[in-house]
């Protein structure tokens, strides 16, 4: 298969002019010479005027695309191409006038076919210099373009398309109909070339150089066009093709853009500096607003704020102090001062009214803004305010003026909103600081939280005579109940539940040491209640004043089928016996750990040994599951957990566990949380 | 919402608690229980018969309290307990080191 080549528009528009162009030559020149020798080669002005149209195309779509085919070209690179390519043409030009001075009144001057060849030289180059000049001009018009000028653009290039064709009228002679095209176009020019929105966004430098291109255009379209019209009047042209509507047209219009460019943009000199400082203000702003990024600092956004302010309000000199939490008031950054005069002309302002009412802790500075007359190391007038952020003044920037009352209105506005989105930046990076923070402390709790579930048991000692799980739940990550069981000896089992007072990280702490005191004493085999004497006694040495421990603990030996147990202010144990078929709380007294932390405990806590046959259901809990609450602020309660079991109790102890827990939650409802841990075991005997 | 009041009666403080007491306000139970503390006195008794709620956070600060008293030889009693603010002090034995009355006029006979 054939693979077409790419076209490439640039070249072959490129090719195609200059060969109509010779075409275009040859077709005059052959016409010439056939006048002259009245040989009457009969070729009509139609098919040069034809050529010539076709050559306006090809060299428009040339320049079309050369030029938009680079889209981020400068106004002032634009402005350039127009007055280097008129310049091009004007010394073309010039070159051939110069040629005939010298020639003089020579034979060959008056050669007709050398004539007509500069003529057409001079054309193109005319063309040329006026269709890029045409297309450098519609990016300027189209800057910042509204739908509007686009469609009066798109009208003018097909009332100039048309105008190409209007040669075939009037033969490019004067008549009415061309005055009138012509007017018309000029008006249209003229409502096209008021759209110069680009001119204040050239820099001041840049407007004079666009000044100078302009100046070069005007000369060169003048120059060119006065060139033209002598053309006109001269008979050696046989067919004219440069009295065209089109390129008169055209001529006018590059003329009155250019005419107005210049005088606008000579106007706009005086205030193009207003402008640029707006521009900058704006950067600024944006620079302030944008500075909190990884890794910057609240110093880099101070730097910014102190440059911003300075240029804002052409300060001669300035400077931050900031508090800082270890070093105090500090200067963070100094302009145009050195450090003994500032200190010198700070402690002068700061006697000075108004700046005297300042105080670091008024909670209003946030909209103080201090500003008055100083007179101290040649400044005469100084501005102050307040950096403040979450209400909380954090520092102060100073600005000095060599002049009086140097600083207006307008400068206090912009100052005042640098001010305030540099504050706005601080605070943004203070809150993003914190919030870093706060996810680092997630995370540990989180540790902590799978720590803390690794230290209850993943599995429960027992035997073949009973059966025991238990569950744990911490209202915040992390809780202070507490369970686990120990074998002691072949058919002797301990069992602990314990509840911390409080809850969340302060009570898992405590909840682990009395793992570890339960750990501990078990190795010895006590007996409950001295079980509970000794943690009491440990326990009085590292729980804080305020804060106890309630425990139960027992011991279950399955083969004398007894249970031998201990109460330390814990809820009492919810036991059913499967013979008489009842439920009932173990009663037994008994005082929490640490709150008495003598040997008097010694007097306050029992012991009890009961029985157990197979069937019996033994329910152990923290207060979290009896106290928990429903809307209506009642507890779910012993009475409610004893009638729950009674259900129940002939079923496996997960599924009791699982029914409890259920329980618990469709009495507080779904809307509710338990505000405090719970804990449960059930052990069944068999 | 818990609120304490305090008032003097016959050289008695009365401590009056209305609502109830958990881990959030049990400091301002502590700093109550301070500001007798820095007044001369021999005997607080506090009137329970509208506290609600007492969680293990506010048994601590009368459990951390007992020292302090049994030191400076001042007696303390607590009446009127609903029910089931009551069974919370039993159930943690604090009853045993507190003298719980169901009235006013019973904890009154106690004083001595």
């Amino acid at each position: 298969m054939i693979k077409l080549p790419k076209i490439h528009t640039g070249k072959l528009s490129l090719i195609s002019a200059v060969l109509i162009w010779l075409a275009l030559l040859f077709v005059d020149i052959t016409r010439i010479f056939g006048e002259l020798n009245q040989l009457g080669s009969g070729i009509s002005p139609e098919y040069s005027y034809a050529l010539e149209i076709l050559f306006f195309i090809t060299v428009y779509i040339f320049y079309d695309y050369t030029i938009n085919s680079n889209k981020n070209t400068e106004f002032l690179e634009l402005i350039w191409r127009g007055a280097s390519t008129g310049l091009l043409a004007l010394t073309v030009s010039l070159i051939i006038r110069g040629l005939y001075f010298l020639l003089g009144d020579g034979k060959l001057a008056m050669d007709p076919l050398l004539r007509n060849f500069f003529y057409h030289v001079n054309f193109a180059l005319i063309t040329i210099f006026l269709i890029s000049t045409l297309i450098l001009w519609r990016r300027l018009i189209l800057y910042q373009k509204t739908k509007r000028i686009v469609q009066q653009w798109q009208a003018f290039e097909v009332i100039l398309l048309m105008s190409m064709f209007f040669v075939f009228l009037n033969n490019n002679s004067l008549d009415y109909s061309f005055l009138f095209g012509m007017v018309f176009m000029f008006i249209f020019s003229i409502s096209l070339s008021v759209n110069l929105k680009w001119i204040p966004y050239l820099t001041f430098k840049e407007k004079w150089k666009s000044i100078l291109f302009f100046l070069i255009i005007l000369i060169c379209t003048i120059y060119l066009f006065t060139q033209l019209l002598s053309y006109s009047d001269t008979e050696l042209v046989f067919v004219n093709l440069t009295d065209n509507l089109f390129l008169i047209a055209l001529f006018g219009f590059i003329f009155i853009y250019s005419l107005f460019s210049l005088l606008v943009t000579l106007f706009n000199l005086p205030t193009s500096s207003v402008f640029e400082q707006k521009l900058t203000e704006a950067i600024n702003f944006q620079r302030l607003s944008q500075s909190i990024k990884p890794g910057q600092s609240e110093n880099q956004v101070l730097d910014i704020l102190i440059d911003s302010c300075m240029s804002a309000s052409y300060a001669d000199a300035g400077w931050i102090e900031v508090i800082d939490d270890n070093l105090g008031l500090q200067i963070v950054h100094r302009r145009n001062i050195k450090e003994t005069e500032r200190a010198k002309i700070q402690t002068h302002v700061e006697s000075t009214s108004p700046f005297n009412a300042f105080k670091w802790d008024n909670p209003k500075n946030e909209f103080e803004l201090y500003q008055g007359r100083i007179s101290q190391g040649g400044f005469l007038s100084a501005l102050m305010l307040p950096l403040v952020t979450n209400n909380q003044t954090f520092g102060r920037i100073f600005l000095l003026k060599e002049v009086k009352e140097g600083f207006n209105k307008e400068m206090l506005n912009i100052i005042s909103t640098f001010v305030g989105q540099a504050c706005i930046s601080v605070e943004n990076h203070r809150l993003l600081n914190e919030a870093i923070q706060n996810e680092r402390y997630k995370e540990e709790l989180q540790i902590a939280q799978r720590v803390q579930r690794s230290l209850l048991p993943e599995k429960l000692h027992h035997d073949e005579y009973f059966e025991i799980c238990g569950f744990s739940e911490a209202a915040d990550e992390v809780g202070g109940d507490y369970y686990e069981t120990q074998q002691l000896k072949e058919h002797e089992f301990a069992v602990i539940i314990g509840d911390v007072s409080g809850k969340g990280t302060s009570a898992a702490f405590n909840m682990s040491q009395m793992k570890g005191v339960f750990q501990s004493l078990v190795q010895l085999h006590p007996s409950p209640r001295d079980f509970m004497i000794k943690a009491n006694k440990a326990l009085s040495f590292c729980l804080e004043r305020q804060l106890f421990i309630t425990t139960t603990y027992l011991i279950i030996n399955t083969l004398k089928k007894t249970i031998k147990f201990s109460r330390a202010g814990h809820c009492p144990t919810l036991y059913y016996d499967a013979k008489l078929k009842r439920w009932d709380y173990l009663s037994i007294d008994g005082m929490g750990l640490g709150i008495i932390r003598t040997d008097l405990y010694e007097d306050f806590v029992h012991e009890k040994t009961i029985n157990f046959n197979p069937q019996d259901l033994m329910v152990l809990y923290t207060d979290g599951l009896v106290e928990a609450s429903n809307e209506h602020r009642e507890e779910f309660g012993y009475e409610r957990l004893k009638k729950l079991v009674d259900k129940h109790h002939n079923k496996q102890p997960e599924e009791i566990q699982k029914l409890i827990i259920e329980g618990v939650f469709e009495f507080i409802g779904k809307n509710q949380r338990l505000d405090d841990d719970y804990s449960l075991m059930v052990i069944k005997f068999l | 919402m818990l609120k304490i009041d305090i008032q003097i009666e016959q050289q008695m403080h009365l401590l009056i608690l209305k609502g109830e007491i958990d881990a959030s306000n049990s400091v301002d139970l502590d700093s109550a229980i301070q500001s007798i503390f820095a007044q001369d006195c021999s005997v607080i008794l506090v009137d329970g018969r509208e506290l609600d709620y007492i969680s293990s956070a506010g048994l601590g600060v009368f459990m951390s309290y007992l020292d302090d008293f049994q030191e400076k030889g001042i007696q303390i009693f607590i009446f009127g307990l609903a029910p089931k603010v009551l069974q919370v002090f039993e159930i943690l034995g604090l009853d045993k080191l507190i003298s719980i009355r169901p009235n006013k006029e019973d904890a009154m006979a106690l004083v001595g």
